[in-house]
């Protein structure tokens, strides 16, 4: 049993900033398992669903963002399998490992790769609109719900979801890539992703509704620093 | 492998300074060289300049009918003025080609996927 004084105070505000903390890699590690951004956000989202119920309870596990990812990805797998679209893309994932028919026990996985440095790149194509940037990258790396980047941005929930949609429909039918660009690339590549953070903190500098922005870029700025090869 | 259109696109009385003999020269040169390289590659599909929109016909269901008509369908300034169609491993790949077509063309280039991946 794990301290349980820790696990009291454990309440839905500290799972949901555990949440804008992890989610953002898990999102990006199971959209490179499943190579599809619906089924990684769903599975994640219900993950911590998960995780809500379980922790204040249980107690925080070893490796939060680890658990996430791995329950996430159970989740993932247990509704592809009842779908028959989701069977087609499970019989062309070589990922499967025999080990997890097993739902509900999700076995920690050891370190993760990092994937979020693709998923920036992914989201702030130059072939998406700023505006879809901006906002992809909120919702997938900085684990905004819809209503939280629609309020950032002063629209209505309904565009903001309108917005997210068309984004990711534009992602997958244009196949817009999963990968770091090239060396050579970079320079061009880079320029709308420092764009977007910078627009991610204005918001929350003109914004005094949603002050956690200015952080966010922060965040994400210092996760692209880290990741970057030099 | 994933298909994608790639449109000329011209804009009506947008012509700019005419192009010179040796500027079209140049341009043709270029779209030939750019062709080839297509078809070595393997990209290439198809492609091709189009006529004037004028030359244009149109045909549509009207009242159960079919009826035939004169003109572009579209009345717009705006008119594709030739296309290729190609196939990309992913959209980069295909941008990667509509760089050098429109450095070609002199012509801006719209990129689109086609619906069905293995059509």
């Amino acid at each position: 049993m794990r301290d349980g004084d820790a696990a009291a105070k454990l309440d839905a505000a500290e799972v949901g900033r555990i949440f804008r903390e992890e989610s953002g890699r898990s999102v990006a590690a199971l959209i490179g398992v499943f190579g599809d951004i619906d089924v990684a956000e769903d599975a994640v989202q219900e993950a911590f669903a998960v995780a809500l119920r379980k922790w204040p309870g249980d107690g925080l596990p070893p490796n939060p963002g680890g658990w996430i990812t791995t329950t996430a990805r159970n989740r993932a797998i247990d509704r592809l399998r009842r779908e028959s679209r989701g069977r087609e893309l499970l019989s062309e994932m070589a990922v499967l490992s025999p080990g997890n028919d097993e739902p509900g026990l999700p076995e920690e996985v050891g370190p993760m790769q990092d994937d979020r440095l693709r998923l920036i790149f992914t989201c702030c194509h130059p072939a998406l609109s700023t505006q879809a940037q901006v906002a992809l990258t909120l919702r997938l790396l900085g684990g905004l719900s819809t209503k939280e980047v629609a309020s950032s941005f002063l629209v209505a929930e309904p565009t903001m979801a309108r917005r997210l949609v068309r984004a990711k429909r534009k992602i997958k039918a244009a196949r817009i890539p999963y990968r770091v660009p090239e060396a050579h690339e970079l320079p061009d590549r880079l320029r709308p992703v420092l764009a977007v953070l910078y627009l991610v903190y204005n918001a929350g500098l003109t914004n005094p509704a949603e002050p956690g922005l200015c952080a966010e870029a922060i965040r994400l700025a210092r996760i692209l620093a880290t990741l970057m090869p030099d | 492998m994933p298909k994608y259109l790639l449109s000329v696109h011209s804009v009506e009385g947008e012509v700019g300074d005419p192009l010179t003999d040796e500027e079209m020269q140049q341009s043709w040169k270029q779209i030939q060289v750019l062709n080839e390289e297509m078809k070595s590659t393997g990209a290439w599909v198809f492609g091709g300049a189009l006529h004037e929109p004028e030359t244009a016909t149109v045909v549509r269901m009207s009242g159960g009918e079919v009826l035939t008509s004169d003109g572009p369908f579209a009345e717009s300034k705006e008119h594709l003025g030739g296309f290729y169609i190609i196939e990309a491993e992913d959209l980069d790949a295909a941008l990667a080609w509509a760089s050098k077509a429109t450095v070609a063309v002199m012509k801006p280039i719209e990129v689109r996927p086609f619906r069905d991946a293995e059509a």
